[in-house]
This record gives structure tokens, sequence and C-alpha cells, in this order.
């Protein structure tokens, strides 16, 4: 008797399981756009009036590095329609020939893009494979009501009062990068002599007075107070803290100049909604929702030509800030090199 | 006959009983084992991944001043947050095993998993920071006037460490104490012990099992432990997990990774053997010892007592 029923109740659960998936594949009909993108990056306000206008639905995955994001994508499968990697990753999964090439003729908005940017996108200068979404640089932030006199340039990190109370980015090309640029070499080096030169500048002029290396919570600790002064994207700090708050906050693009990022939209290889991933771009650089973006994080317009007239809102810097920049290239086999310099910086107190 | 055919019905059903488990183990851990090892001896991937031809680079590369630093700090750190574990988690276990009301107890040690480790760390950091519950209800004391350094240091790694995995180590404790025949202990004293020495000499030989279960639960998760140095740790608490995600994601070094990921299978492996040995013997000794029947073992047990007395004084 006893298992009698238990098997009926069985019986029932799976039954009522497989209609549920039944049911639902069924009502799946309508189209639905995978993106993955960074975390921080893409304002709902705009996935929703996409979904609307398209009849469609949007599903959106976060990443916290292209690292994370490269892994996903070489592992085959991912089933996103719509990835973001920045310049090093995009020319790597350009030459694996891992991405679906532009189709221009479905993107007309593609004439907002800046010439000025396209220059400075080496990687894929005539969009054969990308789309720009956006291009900018970590920098400092310092709380003004802990900090009041201070150097606005890279070797604030060197300034021993504030010992303690600064954390810089757990990320070898964005540090070394940081002192490679201070020194005034580029951030792409591979003279041993240069980088040794910063590996020493690191390790004797600023990790003394650093708390941490960190990409995980530094904000929220930049928020709490317990940290004064921190590198890192203005989009990540500044969403951590209370806009009330905003004005306490200096943010810093040192004129020395650092290392610099462009992200892109691409469509990987595999993809199952190639036109309508083209739709979402065009969409996207439509100025008006291009513009939303903007306001939604307070970027500068660095790639659009038409979208920084229609913000509202005052952006955390300036694109002339931008001026000493330079992009992050692929380091390939001299990632090595790198990665030396860093263990000596990060694995040894 | 009969018990023959029995023999080889339980005997088959054994075989039943436990296929899904080697399935299981084989197809879970074996494979992927294999697979770390295979990668450990092959060419690193210019974008991640492996590549032929076989090579002993990754071994090579582990010899790095560097790298044996992080291997110094992560055993020293491992060590000491499993020592203090033990010594804390000894007298709950204790306490709960002698409770009347164990069920309530050992619900109390389960409920912090009911909330996600991470969200739990980073209530640590909220714990620790300089603006802190700990230095403010200092502050207001008026015990200091500034804040402590309680985070970013290998103090708050070992601290937090201490409270995730305390745990595992209270559950084996508990489970063999309450096993323990607390008489023994009265005997002991009857016998002229002291307090201490009745734990020491008479309690804590008694439940090794479970003390060693204890050290390998808690020291093999924390001598992998990667999310806790990150989040509370500070320059000095870089650990060997740390550089096997590093390895993987940012240097895109798999081989490397897989290797120090072989470090910590083979060094846990070696804690399990270390476990299975030891209460082999625990079991030999035992049966050497002549128990009649079952009554008498708590005779058998005062007299295990008095000659380790015995010893403990004669030794001196």
């Amino acid at each position: 008797m006893k298992h009698n029923r238990i098997r009926s109740a069985v019986l029932v659960a799976v039954a009522v399981l497989t209609a549920m998936l039944f049911l639902s594949s069924c009502s799946k009909k309508q189209e639905t756009l995978y993106l993955y993108n960074w975390t921080y990056y893409t304002p709902d306000s705009v996935i929703k009036k996409f979904e609307q206008e398209y009849g469609v639905k949007v599903v959106l995955d976060n990443y916290a590095s292209n690292e994370d994001m490269y892994a996903k994508l070489a592992a085959g499968g991912s089933g996103y329609d719509i990835v973001f990697p920045s310049q090093d990753y995009t020319s790597i999964l350009i030459t694996q020939n891992m991405l679906e090439p532009i189709d221009h003729a479905k993107i007309p908005n593609l004439k907002y893009i800046k010439p000025s940017a396209l220059k400075i996108a080496e990687f894929d200068p005539n969009m054969a494979y990308s789309v720009p979404y956006y291009m900018g640089a970590a920098g400092i932030a310092v709380n003004k009501t802990k900090v009041t006199d201070y150097a606005r340039g890279w070797s604030i990190f060197a300034d021993k009062r504030l010992a303690g109370r600064m954390s810089m980015l757990d990320d070898l090309r964005e540090v070394i990068g940081d002192a490679l640029a201070y020194l005034g070499y580029s951030v792409n080096t591979t003279d041993l002599k240069q980088l040794e030169e910063a590996q020493r500048l690191i390790n004797e002029q600023w990790k003394p007075n650093i708390v941490k290396f960190d990409a995980e919570g530094f904000a929220k600790s930049f928020a709490t107070g317990e940290f004064w002064v921190v590198q890192g994207y203005a989009e990540g700090i500044f969403e951590e803290l209370d806009p009330a708050r905003w004005d306490e906050i200096d943010f810093i693009l040192p004129q020395e100049g650092g290392p610099m990022y462009f992200d892109s939209m691409v469509i990987p290889k595999g993809a199952k909604n190639i036109d309508l991933a083209h739709k979402f771009i065009d969409f996207f650089l439509r100025p008006e929702i291009y513009a939303e973006f903007l306001d939604r994080f307070h970027f500068p317009d660095t790639i659009h030509s038409e979208a920084g007239k229609l913000m509202t809102v005052t952006p955390f810097y300036r694109e002339e800030d931008f001026s000493n920049y330079e992009l992050k290239n692929d380091l390939g086999k001299n990632l090595a090199t790198y990665d030396a310099i860093w263990q000596t910086i990060r694995y040894v107190d | 006959m009969i018990i023959s055919d029995k023999d080889k019905r339980t005997r088959r059903l054994g075989l039943v009983y436990s296929t899904p488990m080697g399935l299981w183990l084989s197809l879970f851990f074996m494979v992927p084992l294999l697979i770390i090892i295979i990668y450990s001896f092959l060419t690193k991937g210019l974008y991640g991944g492996v590549e032929l031809p076989v090579t002993m680079t990754a071994y090579k590369q582990m010899f790095n001043p560097n790298f044996l630093r992080v291997l110094l700090r992560t055993l020293w750190v491992a060590s000491l947050s499993t020592l203090l574990t033990i010594v804390l988690a000894l007298p709950c276990g204790y306490a709960m095993a002698r409770s009347k009301h164990q069920t309530f107890w050992l619900g109390m040690v389960i409920i912090p998993f009911w909330t996600n480790s991470l969200i739990r760390v980073y209530a640590w950091i909220s714990i620790l920071s300089s603006e802190g519950f700990v230095n403010e209800a200092l502050k207001t004391l008026g015990i200091i006037k500034e804040s402590l350094s309680l985070i970013y240091n290998q103090g708050a790694v070992i601290t937090v460490l201490i409270y995730m995995y305390i745990p595992f180590a209270i559950l084996p404790l508990f489970t063999t104490i309450d096993k323990f025949d607390f008489a023994l202990l009265e005997a002991a004293r009857d016998l002229g012990a002291t307090k201490p020495q009745a734990i020491f000499k008479v309690l804590l030989p008694n439940i090794r099992s479970g003390i060693i279960t204890s050290v390998i639960f808690t020291f093999i998760p924390i001598f992998g432990a990667y999310t806790v140095p990150l989040l509370v740790g500070g320059k000095d608490s870089y650990l060997i997990g740390n550089i096997i995600v590093d390895q993987v994601t940012k240097t895109r070094n798999w081989p490397l990774a897989s290797a120090f990921s072989l470090i910590i299978t083979l060094l846990s492996t070696l804690g399990v053997l270390w476990m299975m040995t030891s209460t082999a013997r625990e079991r030999a000794r035992l049966k050497q010892q002549p128990v009649k029947d079952r009554d008498d073992l708590q005779i058998n047990g005062t007299a295990i007592i008095e000659s380790s007395l015995k010893n403990s004084t004669g030794g001196r």
C-alpha cells in the first residue's frame, strides 16, 4: 500500500514536470537575444526599450574580466549573440576566427562612429568584426572629505601620509601600465629595462602605501570610508556611492597618461540570432539611445559623434583627459615577462 | 548451503549498491584528476588551454622563489588556522556531547550554512573594517581612540578561515566524544588523576580518530582557499589557491595551474592516508587487548587508564 502510494506520487510529479517542460517550450516562440557584457555596463532602460520596440526578450549575463568571457567562448556553445570584449581580446577573437563578420548594410547607424575613435581601434579599423561600444580608462578616485591636499597624478600612491588607506587594482596590465606611463614609457613596452624600472617604482614607492591589490571589494570599502584613494573604473566606484555624495569624490585621469581600454560589440561564431544582434547594435547606436547609455554611467562621448550633444548629465571625466592614454594591446608571449614582474609585486609581502 | 546462497546474494547486492558510487567517483573525480595530471605535463597555449609537446616546464616553473614563498605562506596560514580551529572546536564538541540538548546545539552549529559563504565573508568585512563594528564598539567603550587595523592582513585571513571551517571540526569531534564513555573520566579521577590529566591522558587519546578527521576536514580546504585571502587579505595574504586562479585566468598558464592543483591533491591524499593508517593502527591495538565480553569493557578501560597514568608518572 505504502509503496503504491509513493509510486503514484512519483508518477504524478513526473507527469507534471513533463507537462511544464512541454508547455514552456511551446510558449518560447518569442525571439530571445542573449547578451554577455561586463558588470555595471548595460543600462536596463535601453534593454527594456529594445524589448518593447522589437517584441523580443533579452537575456543578459555579466562577466568580471575579459579572461572569464574568453574562457567561456573558447569552451564553445556559450549561446551568446553579442559579447563586449576589450581591444586585446577583440583582436584575439578575430585572429582565432571566433567572430561573425559585421554586415554594415544592416547597421546604418555606424555612420555615427567617430573617425578619431576608429583611428585608435587598430585591432579592427574597418569594423569588419567589431563595432565600438565605449572607450575609457581606469583612474584614481579620491575621497575629498578625508584627503584635502594631494597630487592629481600617479604619484599620489607614493604619498606616505596616505599609507594604509589606498588600493590599486588586482590587474597586472593596469598597475604596471600606470607605472610605465608615469615614467614616460609605453604601456605596451617589452623593453626589460623599462619594465624593471616600473617594477622598482611600484615595489619601492607605491606598494608600501597600498593596503591591497583588489578588484573585487575596493569600491565598497571606498564607499564606507575604509579606503580614501582607490584606482579603479569610474562606473564601478560611483555605482557603490549614494549620488548625494558624488561631490565628495575627485575622479582623476592623470595627465601622465596610462592604459586605456576600447570595448566593442562582437557577434561570436555560433550565435543563433545574428540578424537580431545586428538590429540591437543599430538600435544601440541611435543617438538618443547611446546618450541614454552615457547618461546612465556618466561617461563622456568617446566613440559617438552625436550622442554627446544629447546628454543630460555631466560625465565623471572628459574626453580630453585621454590625450596621453594608450590602448593596452595583446602582449602575446610577452605576457610572461609582465607576469614575472607581477609575481614580485603580488606574491611577495 | 543455505548460508552460502545467502552470501552470494548479499555479495551480488553489494556490487549493486557500490556501482553508483564507483561510477560517480570515477566520472567526477578520477577523470578530472587524470585531465589535470595530463595538462600539467603539456605546453601552455598562447591564449589558455594546452598544446603538445609533453614537457616538464610547469614543474620547472614551480621551483621559483616567489612560488616557494607563497607555498610556505600557505602552509603556515593553513597549519596555524587548523591548530586554532581544533583548539576552539574541542571544548565545543565536548560541551555538546555532554549537553542534554544535543540536537539544539547541532542545529546552532549548522545554521551558518544557511547563508551563502561569500555573504558571510562580506559580513566579516563590515565587522573588521576600521569603521566596522569591532572598532566602533571599542571606540564607544573608550578603549581605543584610533581604529585598529583588523582587516586586510594575514590575521584577518586566519580569523575568517577559522570561522568558516570550525563547524567541519566540531561535527566529527562531537560524534567521537559522544561515543566516549565518560565514566572513564570519573575512573581516572578516582585513580588520582587531576582534571587536566584526565583530559589529556584519557579523553584525548580515545578521541584521536575524531581529532584526525577534523584536522583533515579543516586543513585541506584551508590549504586550497582563495576567496577568503582575496577578500579580507592584504598584500601579505596571497595563497596557492590564488596562484591557481590567476594562472588559469590572468596569465593563461594552465599547465602551471594544474601542477599546483596536483600539489594540493597530493597533500590531501597524504592526509587521508595518514588518517587511514592511524585508525587501522588503533584498531589493531584495540584488538590485541583481551576483551572477554562487553561488561568487561569498563574494567578494561580502567586498566588502560591505570597503565597510562603509571607510564606518565613513571616516565619522569
